[in-house]
């Protein structure tokens, strides 16, 4: 069964070009443009995703937001959340990890980076 | 109409002024109204173009540039022949169509970086866009020379020190902070040659522009900020040394910037003091407390603040002094703040004031012990 990902970021290109390299990979991608409708599709999926890739700048609500709401559910799979943002000074870093992010990345992004993050991280929660 | 021209010339001269003046006024109102809406069309009818466009080249970038298997070979990136073929349509021969596309290769540039982002610079040149961008530098309008500034930048070709050198001076705002910002991305050697022709004084907000840029270029050639503060006659540039000196912690530079305690400009000789402190040269302490009572009070301050940043505790005598005796209340504030930095050589002294301290003294105190207040 391929892994299903919750992509939540507001601008235009990074999605298309994402969901083309996962989608290479077998990966099943749904996008969500702001942190309200991130919000909505995991209460509406009961948090069925197996990994989320969030910016961290968007209306609504943000991605830390986000991050907390997954991470601080008390029963249910835990999500491995990675935060991919051009907002990468070091408090936000700091701030990204103490929330519980399993992973950082700084815009731009080397794509076949976040392919083998993304991959590393749903072997590791599989287990 | 000839009898409302009759009627005109019949009336007195208050309704002829007030006529004209209603005339004017409603065709100003309606070239106003018709040109907003001529703007609006036209942003309408590109918004729509646009919006036909942008699929097309995101399928043609992500088909044959960014997802194509046959480029990620073992070539260095900057030698691999793109299959530009697929970009000759007929509709990139227009203007707006390429700058559409140099826009849509920044925006994938700002987001992917690697191979794929050097793919994405050498469709740029393969395409020949970047002749675009230079022709806009050689416009006589500054907004197409901030663009072209931008796109060039954006994506990291040079541009040579003839041409951008001057804008860093420009009298506009805009093109100079743009040139600016363009120099110390693209300059790998010397990114901050361009204090050197910098002949208006940079503004506050051009110093934290700066800072910005500075601070968030990666791997940037951090020269000697001494020979700035020694030799440039600009003392906005000179003052913009002294913080980098600071947020780099040069310490080459310190003999510079001790030599500029002599300088005639109090302004600039408190900004020396500051930089001084903020770098905790134990040193100078010495020279501070010996020039002191002759210095302005904006400097006293900063021999003060320096005192209470260096924190060696050998001056927290002169420091009780300042504050006990000092007719000037910034200099009372500033010498309590530094004495409680000292804390740790003068605790006695400290509790011993406030027990004798006046009501005003031991206000001041409690001040600034308060670590929340910052001065």
């Amino acid at each position: 069964m391929s892994n299903k990902i919750l992509l939540v970021e507001d601008d235009e290109i990074m999605p298309k070009i994402m969901e083309r390299i996962l989608h290479k990979e077998e990966y099943k991608i749904e996008h969500v443009t702001n942190g309200k409708e991130a919000f909505q599709r995991l209460e509406d999926t009961d948090y069925g995703y197996d990994l989320v890739i969030t910016d961290i700048m968007m209306p609504y609500a943000n991605g830390f937001e986000i991050l907390s709401k997954i991470k601080n559910r008390k029963d249910g799979k835990p999500i491995p959340v990675i935060i991919v943002s051009n907002a990468g000074n070091e408090e936000m870093i700091l701030e990204g990890f103490k929330l519980g992010a399993d992973d950082f990345l700084k815009k731009p992004v080397i794509p076949g980076e976040l392919l083998i993050r993304v991959k590393r991280l749903l072997m590791q929660y599989s287990r | 109409m000839e009898y409302s021209l009759y009627d005109f010339r019949d009336a007195s001269l208050n309704i002829q002024i007030a006529i004209v003046f209603i005339v004017v006024a409603v065709t100003c109102t309606i070239i106003a109204y018709l040109s907003i809406l001529t703007g609006r069309y036209k942003a309408y009818r590109r918004e729509k173009k646009l919006a036909r466009l942008h699929p097309v080249i995101d399928e043609l970038l992500m088909e044959h540039i960014l997802l194509n298997d046959e480029l990620t070979s073992d070539i260095p990136a900057d030698q691999v022949q793109l299959p530009i073929e697929v970009f000759q349509q007929p509709v990139f021969g227009k203007k707006w169509a390429r700058q559409a596309l140099i826009n849509r290769l920044i925006h994938y540039r700002n987001n992917v970086r690697g191979s794929m982002g050097e793919q994405l610079r050498n469709l740029y040149i393969q395409l020949e866009l970047d002749k675009d961008s230079l022709k806009k530098m050689k416009s006589r309008k500054w907004d197409l020379k901030v663009q072209a500034l931008a796109e060039l930048t954006s994506m990291n070709m040079s541009i040579a020190d003839v041409t951008i050198l001057p804008l860093t001076n420009s009298r506009n705002r805009e093109l100079r902070a743009a040139a600016r910002h363009a120099y110390i991305k693209l300059s790998k050697n010397e990114p901050f040659k361009f204090f050197d022709v910098v002949t208006e004084p940079l503004l506050m907000w051009d110093q934290v522009e700066l800072f910005r840029i500075i601070s968030t270029t990666e791997h940037i050639a951090i020269p000697n900020f001494a020979q700035w503060i020694t030799y440039s006659t600009n003392k906005s540039i000179v003052s913009f040394c002294l913080k980098l000196v600071v947020h780099y912690n040069q310490i080459s530079a310190v003999p510079a910037v001790i030599k500029l305690l002599d300088t005639k400009d109090h302004y600039l000789r408190a900004d020396a003091i500051n930089c001084l402190g903020k770098m905790k040269i134990e040193e100078v302490e010495e020279k501070l407390i010996h020039i002191f009572n002759s210095q302005p009070q904006n400097c006293r301050v900063e021999i003060l603040k320096a005192l209470g940043r260096i924190n060696s505790g050998k001056y927290v005598d002169f420091l009780r002094q300042e504050f006990l005796h000092s007719t000037d209340f910034e200099i009372r504030k500033h010498a309590a703040k530094s004495l409680i930095r000292n804390q740790w050589a003068a605790k006695g002294m400290i509790d011993e004031l406030i027990e004798t301290a006046t009501a005003e003294n031991k206000l001041i105190l409690k001040h600034s012990m308060n670590p929340l207040i910052k001065f």
